[in-house]
This record gives C-alpha cells, structure tokens and sequence, in this order.
C-alpha cells in the first residue's frame, strides 16, 4: 500500500495516479487532516496501516508555497511553512520509517523543490523549508538503508499546476529555461514512481530534479 | 549503446531491447556482443562517425544514446605515464563528446533525443590511485550540463547516471591494483555501502532507462547517483 500526502494537489495527485497505475493500492491525504499536527498523522498512519495493510510507499508532497519580502515574513508565516512541509515530512517519516525498517522494506519519496537548490527572492522560507527536506532525506536515508528503507527526493522545478504562481508563467521566465517549458504534474509523478519503485532499488539519499534544465 | 559487451553496458542494452528499441551495442574491435554488433574504438572519433553512420543505415536515426564505453587505469599519480592518462581521458571523455557531436545534431534536427552518459561516483568524489579515470568522469558531468543547456531548446535531454561500486569486469582492474582476490574487493566495498551491498549492472540499467523514457522530458543536465546511498 502507498501513502500520499498533499493527495489534493497537483504533483500529489499525479503522484498518486502514478502509484497506482504501477499496481499500489493508494491512500491519499490531504487537508483537513494537517501533517502539521503529529498526533494526528501517527494516529493516520496506524489506523491506515490496520486498515489497509502495510505501507510499502510513503510519498510526502503536503505543502503551500507562498512569496513574501523577508522584512514582512512573520513568526506566524515562518512557522507555518516549516511545520507543513518539513515538520509535515518529519511526521509521517518518524511513523512509518519505523515500521517499515521492521519489516526490511520500504521506500519514502520526499517532494522538495528546485528552489531548495537554487533559492529565489521572496521564497525565502519556502527555499529554507524545502532545504530541510532534502537534509532530512539524506539522513533519513543513511539511517533507514541497513534496515532496507530508501529514501529519497524529488525536487520538481517549475510545474503546471494551480499552486504555481505567475512569478513562473512568464514568457521570460519559460524561455529562461533549456527546455522553454514548465513539467507536467504527470511528468514529475513519473520520477516520484520511479523512485518508489524496485527499479531504483540501489538509488538511495538522492535527490533528482526535473526542472527543465533550469538548476543543473 | 557504447560499451555494451559488458558490465553496465550490456545490461542496459538489454533492457531497452525489452523496452522495445532497436539496439545497436557498440564493442571494441575483437570482442563480442548478443545484438546487433557496432564495432569502433570510442577514443577514435574518426571511428565513432563511421559507427554513428552505419548504425543509423542499418536500424535507422539515433533517438537514444548511452554513452557508458570506459577504460580504467589504476595507479599512483607518479605511475601513470602520459600514454595511460591519455588512453583514459579520450576513451571516457573524448569518446563521450565524440558520440554526442555524432548522434545530437540528428536529434535536434528532429526535435527528440534522449543522451545518457554514464559518469562515476569517482568522478564526483575522486578517488584514490584513479586520478585519470576520476578526472575523466568528472569531465562527463560538465561536459553534460553543457550539452543539456545547448541541445534543451531542441528537445533533446542530456543527462548522466553516476554509479557507485557496480559488480562489473572492471572491478578487476581495482582488485588487481589492491592486491586482492575480486571476492574480497567486493566484501570490503560492500560494508562500505549504507545499503550494505555493491550494486548490480541491471539497477544502473534501470535508472538509464528512466531517464531516456518520455516522461523524462524535463530532466536535462542532471546527474543521477545510483551508489546504495554512499553519497
């Protein structure tokens, strides 16, 4: 069984068909049930698990991304956006890393972003956020490999879906990029597959990013 | 696919012939391969041309290349004569570039193309008594960001694979330089590996057959390790 957070979302969504088109039975989250809330997710992921079996797939892609000037950044906003994407990360791996470890098996794809690699003006905490992850999933990684749990990221760059701001749709922007286009939310689910899969049995605490040749 | 008579070579071919495409699988002069034979000497780009040529006769454009062919020399930086060093630079990287300038501009032309090479851990870390060869690798990874910035407005992708310690033939080279039977070479390596084992030729297949699929499209320049977790 795989999980998906964000399930509601554009690369969650894709991700999840994806899944599923590979022959996973899916659960997918997303809000009310905040990954935000600890309690709330250990408490998802046990009863998922009582229910619906083992989870073989954790895919993480909760997040909101919002563009801020550094100076207008409050606490409040500072927080938010590390307690979903990195506290939310955290949450579910802390609950399920664990159980997978104990039965041998397990992969966990982390969805960061392009700009953890690159940063960009007014994303300040979305780039911080997202850095996290991907230092969380090497870890994470490292730790979980002797028990037989990959763990890796994917760090989309600019994708089409409704969370992407017009910051990205630019004609300047698009043509910025080598590939002169954004992904697809079905492209990014593609690599998120891939690497939940028993094809990439040996990829473990990369992070690979489909970004249009934009960060190489 | 270069260098397919063995190793990472062989077991990619082998894939994508079961993905459905037509292979060609490069090999030195006097070896031997399963499919369809395209004989050169990667170092020799006089060579290479007459390969790309006779290939696209015979199973039509090029759409896919995997640049893997791969010549390793171990030794300390005062043992490798110039000869060695060279032999190493213009098969690994000469030959890379020497495909690539071959097969991109048909791809180009016809606005698709999907070009992997294959780099090394080695080539980002660097390592030890494999000066040439690290330096070789590291090559590959900038010369295929290069070629994804220039080839991506033209719908072709240029991405690497960098593997980790693969059980391939060219293990020997290293366990010969250690002084060390092959079996106890890979022991050692494999406590090394977080996932606590060295990798298979088939796994660093399958990564390659990812990023030549379609849904691959806006991956480009990017370096993909398949190590068990070691970097």
């Amino acid at each position: 069984m795989a999980l998906v957070t964000g399930a509601a979302g554009g690369i969650g969504g894709a991700a999840a068909d994806a899944l599923e088109a590979a022959g996973h039975d899916v659960v997918r989250t997303d809000l009310p049930v905040d990954v935000a809330d600890e309690e709330a997710m250990a408490g998802l992921v046990a009863e998922t698990e009582a229910e619906r079996g083992p989870i073989e797939v954790l895919v993480n892609c909760a997040g909101h991304i919002v563009e801020t000037p550094i100076e207008r950044i409050s606490d409040e906003e500072w927080n938010r956006m590390l307690h979903v994407h990195l506290g939310g990360t955290w949450h579910t791996c802390r609950a399920v890393g664990p159980r997978m470890g104990a039965r041998g098996r397990g992969a966990i794809v982390n969805v960061s972003s392009e700009l953890a690699l690159c940063g960009a003006e007014l994303h300040a905490h979305y780039c911080a956020a997202k850095g996290a992850i991907v230092g969380l999933t090497r870890a994470l990684a490292l730790e979980l490999a002797p028990r037989g749990v990959r763990v890796n990221s994917v760090a989309p760059g600019a994708t089409d879906t409704a969370l992407l701001t017009d910051t990205w749709r630019t004609p300047g922007y698009l043509e910025s990029l080598p590939v002169r286009r954004l992904s697809t939310p079905a492209e990014i689910g593609a690599t998120v597959a891939f690497l939940a899969s028993d094809a990439a049995s040996y990829v473990t605490g990369q992070v690979v990013s489909p970004n249009s040749g934009a960060v190489v | 696919m270069t260098g397919a008579a063995t190793g990472i070579g062989a077991a990619t071919a082998d894939l994508l012939e079961e993905r459905g495409y037509a292979v060609a699988r490069n090999h030195l002069p006097g070896q031997r391969v399963a499919g369809h034979s395209a004989e050169a000497d990667v170092s020799d780009p006089a060579a290479v041309a007459r390969m790309v040529e006779n290939v696209t006769r015979d199973l039509g454009p090029v759409d896919v290349l995997v640049a893997n062919a791969a010549h390793m020399v171990m030794g300390g930086i005062d043992e490798v004569g110039a000869r060695e060093f060279w032999r190493v630079v213009d098969t690994n990287l000469t030959g890379t570039f020497s495909c690539i300038r071959a097969c991109a501009p048909g791809m180009a032309e016809r606005g698709f193309g999907r070009i992997v090479s294959v780099a090394s851990e080695w080539g980002l870390t660097g390592w030890p008594r494999a000066t040439a060869y690290s330096a070789s690798k590291a090559g590959i990874v900038s010369l295929t960001r290069a070629a994804a910035r220039e080839l991506g407005p033209r719908g072709v992708t240029a991405n690497a694979v960098a593997p980790g310690i693969i059980d391939t033939p060219q293990l020997q080279v290293d366990a010969d330089d250690a002084g060390l039977p092959l079996a106890e070479l890979l022991e050692r390596y494999a406590g090394q590996v977080p996932l606590g084992r060295v990798g298979r030729p088939a796994e660093v297949a399958e990564v390659i057959a990812h990023l030549v699929s379609d849904e691959a499209g806006t991956i480009t320049g990017q370096i993909v390790s398949v190590n068990g977790g070691t970097v």
